[in-house]
C-alpha cells in the first residue's frame, strides 16, 4: 500500500502511467451498470417476496394440510372436495358474480358520466375544480365510515324509510339490510357509492390525453354531441375501460369489508360472497386449513384473470390504439 | 352596443349549456353527499331529530357534546394514535422503498426488469382477502400479532407494490435526458437523483403519499384479522364494532366517523390537485 501510493506521488511515474485511479472507482466500471439498478429495485423486491410471495406459498400449502392437535399434516385435495361438494360455496359464487357485474357496470358508468361532465369546457375553472372534489369525496371516506353512514338511512326510522313511508305512503318500512332480497342491492349501493370517484379520476385522466383536434374536425363535419361521443370518446377510451374494468373486477372480487359490516352474510346466507366465505370459514369458523383452500381457488381464478388482462395488455402494445 | 343577432344566439346557447351543466353537476353532487351531510348532522343534534317522522332536516339544537365524548374517551385516543402511527409507518416504508424502486425500474435497462414489474403489478391487483389465513398463522409464528408493527408490515406489503407503479409511471414522464445531462456535467448518480430528478418529482410524489396514507387510514380487513385488543386497534376497527351492538348510539358512531374522516377530508382539500394528477397519469397506463 505505502509503496504504491509512494509511487503514484511520483510525478514520473504520473506522467508515465497516469494518475492512478481508486480502487472503487475501477471497481464500477468493471461491474455492469445494471448491478446499481439492481440496488435500487433490490429493496422492494426483496420485500416483497418476504411478505407476499412467500405467503402466498404458505397459503397453497396450508390448503392440502390439516391440523388436528395443533400440528399440521398433508391431506392432499381433502379440502378442496369438500369445498366443491358445500352448497353454501356454489351459493357464494353466485352472489359473487351479481355483486361483481353490478358493481362493476355501475361504478365505471357512474365514473364515465361524471368524468365526462367535468370534462366539458366550464366557465370558471375553480367551480369545476370544487365540483370535483364534491364528486370525488365519497372516496375519501373509509369503508368503515361509508358503511356506518349508509346503515343510518337504511335504518327502519331513517331517512329513506322517511321517504319511503311517508312521503311515498308504503304499507311498511322497507329492510334494505333484513330482506333477503334487498340486503346484497343495498350493498352494491354502498360499494358503488365508495369506489365510483376512482374511476371517475382514472377516465378524466384518460379523456384528457385524447387529442382537441378529433373534435374538432368532428365538428366541422356537423357530427352532434352524441355521435362525437360514439365515434371519438369511446374508441379512444377502449383500452382504459378495459384496464379500469378488470381493475375494478379484481377489487370488488376480493371485497370482504362491507359484507362483513353491514351483514355478516345475512340475512341467512343472502349477501354471502366467496371472500367473505374465506373469512368467515378461516376467522370466524376457526377453520385456516379449508380457508386456506378456499383462499388458493380465489388465487387461481384472479391469476387468470389478471393473466388474461395482462396478455391484453401486451397485445395492446404491439397493436396501434 | 349593437350585438349580431348570430352572436347573441350563440351567446344564448353557452349559456343555457353552462347551466345545464351546473346544475346537473350540482345537483349530482348534492344527492351524494346526503349520506355524509347526514352524519355530520346527527353528530351535532340529539338523534330524536334525525330518527323521526319527519326528520328534521336543519337542526334546532346544535351541540358538541358528542365529540367531547369521544374526543374524552381513552380507548378512542388509542384508536386515533394507533392510526396516526399506522399511516405514517406505512407511508415511510412505502413512499421510501418505492420511489426508489420506481427510479431502478425507470432509469436502467435490468436484466429480468420486465419480469419484475409484472410480478408487481400482479401483486397490486392481488387481493388482501387472498393472504389473511397465511398472515393470520405467520403473525403468530414471528410474534408480530396483535402489534402495530406487525399491521405496518402487512399494510405495506400491499401498497408497496402501488406506491412503486405509480412513482414509477411519474418518472417515466421526466424526460431521461435532464438526468444524462446532469451525470455527464460530473454528477454522481445519487447527486443526479437528489439534485435534479427528486426536486421534479415532488408533485407525483405528493400525489402517491397523499393516496398511501389514504388507504392505510381507511384500512380494515388486515387491521380487523391482525389485532385483537385496543393496545394495536385502528379507528376502522372501532368504527366497524358498532355494527355488533344491538342498541346503537348513533349520536356517538357519527361523531366518531366524523372525527375519523376529518383528517383525510383536511389532508384530501389541500392536496386535491396532486392525488388528481397522481391517480389520473398512474392508472392510465
Amino acid at each position: 500500500m505505502g509503496r504504491s501510493r509512494a509511487l503514484a506521488g511520483d510525478p514520473s511515474v504520473a506522467r508515465a502511467v497516469g494518475p492512478a485511479r481508486p480502487v472503487a472507482t475501477r471497481l464500477r466500471r468493471r461491474l455492469p451498470r445494471y448491478m446499481t439498478g439492481y440496488l435500487f429495485v433490490a429493496p422492494v423486491v426483496l420485500y416483497l417476496i418476504a411478505t407476499a410471495i412467500y405467503p402466498i406459498m404458505t397459503v397453497i400449502a396450508m390448503g392440502t394440510q390439516d391440523v388436528t392437535a395443533g400440528r399440521w399434516h398433508f391431506v392432499g385435495a381433502a379440502h378442496y372436495a369438500l369445498v366443491a361438494h358445500d352448497p353454501v360455496f356454489w351459493n357464494a359464487v353466485w352472489n359473487t358474480s351479481i355483486f361483481t357485474a353490478a358493481s362493476v357496470v355501475l361504478q365505471l358508468s357512474l365514473g364515465l358520466v361524471f368524468a365526462l361532465l367535468l370534462h366539458e369546457a366550464w366557465f370558471n375553472r375553480a367551480v369545476r375544480n370544487t365540483m370535483r372534489g364534491a364528486l370525488i369525496l365519497p372516496w375519501v371516506f373509509s369503508t368503515a365510515a361509508a358503511a356506518l353512514m349508509w346503515s343510518l338511512l337504511y335504518d327502519p326510522y331513517g331517512l329513506f324509510n322517511y321517504l319511503a313511508v311517508g312521503v311515498l305512503h308504503w304499507a311498511h318500512p322497507i329492510e334494505f339490510l333484513g330482506n333477503p332480497r334487498l340486503a346484497l342491492g343495498s350493498i352494491i349501493a354502498v360499494n358503488t357509492w365508495k369506489s365510483y370517484p376512482f374511476y371517475m379520476i382514472a377516465l378524466l385522466g384518460a379523456l384528457q390525453t385524447i387529442p382537441a383536434e378529433l373534435y374538432d374536425s368532428a365538428k366541422v363535419d356537423g357530427a352532434g354531441p352524441w355521435q362525437r361521443f360514439r365515434a371519438i370518446t369511446l374508441p379512444q377510451l377502449r383500452g382504459v375501460l378495459v384496464a379500469l374494468s378488470t381493475v375494478d373486477l379484481i377489487t370488488t372480487f376480493g371485497h370482504v369489508d362491507l359484507v362483513n359490516m353491514l351483514t355478516q352474510g345475512g340475512p341467512g346466507r343472502a349477501t354471502e360472497t366467496v371472500a367473505f366465505y374465506v373469512y368467515r370459514t378461516a376467522l370466524l369458523d376457526g377453520d385456516l386449513a379449508k380457508g386456506a383452500a378456499t383462499s388458493t381457488i380465489l388465487l387461481v381464478l384472479l391469476t387468470l384473470v389478471t393473466q388474461a388482462y395482462l396478455r391484453v395488455l401486451a397485445r395492446r402494445g404491439q397493436q396501434s390504439w | 352596443m349593437v350585438v349580431a343577432p348570430t352572436a347573441l344566439r350563440r351567446r344564448a346557447r353557452v349559456i343555457a349549456h353552462q347551466t345545464w351543466l351546473v346544475g346537473v353537476t350540482l345537483l349530482s353532487a348534492a344527492l351524494i353527499l346526503v349520506p355524509v351531510a347526514w352524519m355530520v348532522s346527527a353528530s351535532i343534534r340529539p338523534i330524536r331529530e334525525v330518527l323521526t317522522y319527519p326528520p328534521v332536516l336543519f337542526p334546532k339544537a346544535v351541540t358538541f357534546d358528542y365529540f367531547a365524548r369521544i374526543l374524552g374517551n381513552p380507548m378512542y385516543q388509542h384508536f386515533f394514535v394507533n392510526s396516526v402511527a399506522l399511516s405514517f409507518g406505512t407511508l415511510v416504508l412505502s413512499l421510501t422503498f418505492g420511489s426508489f424502486a420506481a427510479y431502478g425500474f425507470s432509469r436502467f435497462r435490468l436484466p429480468g426488469g420486465q419480469v419484475m414489474l409484472m410480478g408487481i403489478l400482479s401483486l397490486l391487483m392481488l387481493p388482501r382477502v387472498t393472504l389473511i389465513v397465511p398472515y393470520f398463522r405467520l403473525a403468530h409464528v414471528v410474534g408480530l400479532y396483535d402489534t402495530l408493527p406487525g399491521l405496518i408490515v402487512a399494510n405495506t406489503a400491499f401498497l408497496l407494490p402501488v406506491a412503486t407503479w405509480l412513482v414509477k409511471g411519474y418518472l417515466d414522464s421526466i424526460p431521461h435526458e435532464l438526468d444524462e445531462a446532469a451525470m455527464v456535467d460530473g454528477c454522481t448518480r445519487l447527486q443526479t437523483l437528489h439534485k435534479v430528478v427528486a426536486p421534479l418529482a415532488v408533485p407525483g410524489l405528493i400525489g402517491v403519499a397523499a393516496f398511501v396514507f389514504i388507504a392505510a387510514w381507511n384500512e380494515y380487513l388486515l387491521a380487523v384479522v391482525l389485532t385483537e385488543t385496543s393496545r394495536s386497534q385502528t379507528l376502522t376497527v372501532g368504527l366497524a364494532s358498532f355494527f355488533g351492538q344491538y342498541v346503537r348510539d348513533w349520536n356517538g358512531i357519527m361523531a366518531l366517523s366524523t372525527l375519523a374522516s376529518l383528517p383525510l377530508v383536511v389532508i384530501f382539500v389541500f392536496l386535491q390537485r396532486w392525488v388528481v394528477q397522481g391517480i389520473g397519469s398512474g392508472a392510465i397506463r
